[in-house]
């Protein structure tokens, strides 16, 4: 895919790319369809689904009441009855008034009986802050969904890993939750043409390194790429981990990483305490890794509060790239 | 929450201190810096001060052994709860039972170990430090930590590991000789006493382009370090600055020595100044010489000719465009050089790194704000006639740093006026 003249790559935003992936999977399998509140004409709260109603008709693009827990509740029985609905919340944050559909149904079902049914069920979370649109519409509470059992819960970074695991996530059986960074919808990038997946549950490395492993996700992960290039100047190498899937975790990655280099920062969008990073140091904890451990591992989550709406507020109550620079020298220079 | 009072590491070797007397008594207020307990180790005695503001409580009996980075005393702020003593102390009771706490009854002895390396667990030492000890057999209770609070970390049992292999041979070599440490060639090329000053050269040099310097520099070990892929360390290769960095901090972790001065000309200053950078506590002071990294120019004409000239016919032009009076650089000087240079293997791999590390004659490394961020006492020596690197990078140093400009000289000044520079280097060491 790269090599001589990979310049001329052909470049999507993230949220064409989805679109792509939702087009590609609607033409190639007539179970596809889409379900959500104004992603018809009105083309998605965020123009992911665009112009997909004009080509696929208003039965295969279906719109719904303003009701997260009946149009949640629709796409898993469809998934139940053949279908593959990918459903779309308008804000993760309204994905709360589905949660009883999610985790007590789509979530149990395979298992309650006895593998005779399973959900293959898709669902999209626009999530994040950063668009000034405050507590309610800001959130970033992936880590919910990735703490039930018999979910799977993707967050892509890249517009080419949000098209690959949004093919994935089609191919899976089970319920897989993707959550997609607002901010990073306008993002370009290289994507591949035609139909590919990237595997869920494999965590990516972004730039190797030998000093320091930084463990990001989504939009989390281009600060920490931004701030290991200003680190490289400096003489400090950071190992750059984009996750890629919260549930099944890539633990041999993440492991292998901090066994090179001795030293661990965690950097996410969600509520610092009890939030990802928590289950990244627990599981390097817990391993043969701790032994490699030449520093404490620090975490960079996001401030014990809602999101205000105050532009300069919001951007303090998310770890930014002079943070992660900050914690990685403090690191290096053994301070921490 | 309480402050905790750490017995310090006051000498390299110390691994515990004795406490000797208090200045404070128990339950008494102290300030910010007034002299709180004395200790001695096996070499000195030493006064050590308050950590913070603070009342005495918990204090370790006179007489105690605490382990480094182990907890003497807690200091309570105004009005603060005591609560029972937070754990026990790490030190060997020497000459009286330990201090008895709001525990209500006899101290708890088994909190009390009898030597230094029955206690590990009272020892701050990181995971990575306690197995790397583990596996080199090496009781983690006689390694001192450089690491916050006295914490040992795996650059201190690497380090005491080397100590060990060499105490035959001491890690500094012996003067007039050479030594590789992790493949980067360490040449101390004079006895002396004190804190040791270590050289390192710059792109395409090596070791041996300090020598009229050295001269001038009376009294001092001197320690050159030969940069990977050039003078005696020609089989190192790295590809990236972060690497160069890392392996010339291997040598300098390596050496063993406690604290040094640092002289760097070129792409040899960066190293040093990225070095001050990831070591604060180590450089006793830093003179960077025309050092690279503090913008994006760079004569890539001049770095090209050096590293691919194959004769003196060649060379002798470009190391000319080095210095602003080109009579200093002979035919002999030229031959000389040269004769340093002749392995094509060692020129294929310089022009390589040039490659990395100034790609289309462009700085490709930004060393500003490790420029302004360090806080060794640090100068910067730059010829105003430098057709290399633009003098006028230096007016990026922060005010505190001293700037010492040459009219009429060019890119080294180590060589052109070694006289002065020789001076401004001794005036710290």
């Amino acid at each position: 895919m790269s090599g001589p003249g990979n310049t001329d790559l052909r470049q999507l935003s993230y949220a064409e790319a989805l679109r792509e992936a939702m087009d590609i999977s609607l033409c190639e399998d007539e179970r596809v369809i889409l379900i959500g509140e104004d992603i018809g004409v009105y083309g998605g709260a965020f123009q992911v689904t665009g112009d997909l109603v004009e080509k696929y008709g208003p039965d295969r693009v279906l719109d719904t009441p303003i009701s997260e827990l009946g149009g949640a509740g629709v796409a898993i029985g469809a998934a139940m009855t053949g279908l593959r609905p990918i459903f779309e919340f308008q804000f993760a944050d309204f994905a709360t008034l589905a949660l009883e559909q999610i985790v007590n149904q789509a979530a149990k079902i395979r298992y309650m009986l006895g593998g005779a049914v399973s959900v293959p069920v898709v669902m999209r979370f626009p999530a994040g802050s950063g668009t000034g649109a405050a507590a309610q519409h800001s959130q970033s509470l992936e880590a919910w969904t990735a703490h039930v059992p018999g979910l799977k819960v993707v967050q892509p970074a890249t517009p080419a890993d949000a098209k690959g695991l949004l093919l994935a996530a089609l191919e899976d059986p089970d319920p897989v939750m993707i959550y997609e960074h607002k901010l990073l919808y306008k993002m370009k990038g290289h994507v591949p043409e035609g139909h590919y997946t990237t595997p869920i549950g494999k965590a990516a490395i972004m730039r190797t390194g030998g000093d320091l492993t930084i463990v990001a996700t989504a939009i989390m992960v281009h600060r920490a790429l931004a701030a290991a290039e200003t680190l490289a100047g400096e003489g400090i190498d950071a190992e750059v981990i984009d996750l890629r899937t919260l549930r099944p975790m890539d633990r041999e990655t993440v492991l292998a990483s901090v066994r090179k280099t001795g030293r661990l920062i965690c950097v996410y969008e969600g509520v610092k305490t009890l939030g990802v990073g928590a289950e990244v140091s627990a599981m390097v904890a817990e391993s043969d890794a701790f032994d490699f451990l030449d520093t404490p591992i620090v975490r960079l989550g996001g401030a014990e509060c809602p999101i205000p709406y105050n532009p300069k507020l919001e951007e303090a109550a998310v770890p930014q790239t002079p943070a992660i620079l900050g914690a990685a020298r403090d690191m290096a220079r053994g301070r921490i | 929450m309480p402050i905790e009072v750490i017995m310090p590491k006051v000498d390299m070797d110390m691994a515990s201190g004795k406490i000797v007397s208090w200045h404070v008594a128990e339950g008494k207020a102290v300030s910010k810096g007034e002299p709180l307990f004395d200790i001695e180790t096996d070499k000195a005695a030493m006064e050590i001060e308050a950590p913070a503001d603070g009342i005495l409580h918990h204090s370790a009996a006179e007489g105690m052994e605490i382990p480094i980075g182990a907890p003497c005393a807690w200091l309570y702020a105004e009005g603060e709860a005591v609560r029972d003593q937070p754990e026990a102390f790490a030190g060997s009771d020497a000459a009286v039972e330990p201090v008895s706490t709001g525990r209500g009854g006899a101290p708890d002895k088994t909190g009390v170990a009898e030597t230094g390396a029955e206690h590990g667990d009272n020892i701050r030492a990181t995971p990575r430090a306690r197995s790397l000890a583990a596996d080199a057999g090496l009781d983690i209770a006689t390694v001192s930590g450089s690491g916050p609070r006295g914490r040992v970390q795996a650059a201190d049992v690497q380090g005491a590991q080397r100590a060990r292999l060499t105490r035959a041979a001491p890690s500094l070599p012996p003067a007039g000789c050479h030594a590789e440490i992790d493949a980067l060639a360490v040449t101390r090329s004079r006895g002396g006493t004190g804190t040791p000053i270590i050289l390192i050269h710059g792109f395409a040099s090596d070791a041996s382009s300090w020598a009229a310097l050295g001269t001038h520099l009376k009294h001092r070990p001197l320690i050159q370090i030969d940069l990977p892929s050039h003078g005696k360390s020609p089989k190192l290769r790295v590809d990236s600055f972060a690497d160069l960095v890392k392996s010339v901090r291997r040598a300098f972790d390596g050496l063993g020595v406690e604290r040094a001065h640092l002289v760097g000309h070129s792409l040899g200053g960066a190293a040093g100044l990225a070095l001050a950078d990831t070591r604060p506590e180590r450089p006793a002071s830093l003179t960077l010489i025309a050092p690279a990294g503090l913008g994006p120019d760079i004569n890539g004409a001049a770095l090209s000719g050096i590293c691919h000239a194959s004769r003196p016919e060649s060379l002798g032009p470009w190391l000319r465009s080095l210095v602003a009076d080109e009579a200093i650089i002979t035919d002999a000087y030229v031959r000389l050089a040269m004769s340093g240079r002749s392995a094509p293997a060692l020129r294929a791999a310089q022009i390589a790194l040039a490659d990395i590390l100034f790609p289309d004659g462009a700085q490709a490394f930004d060393l500003r704000a490790a420029l302004n961020r360090i806080e060794t006492p640090t100068r910067i020596i730059w010829g105003k006639q430098d057709a290399i690197i633009p003098w006028r990078h230096a007016l990026r140093a922060p005010g505190k740093m001293g700037l010492h400009l040459f009219e009429g000289i060019g890119h080294m000044p180590h060589i052109e006026c070694a006289a002065a520079v020789g001076a401004i280097v001794q005036s710290y060491a």
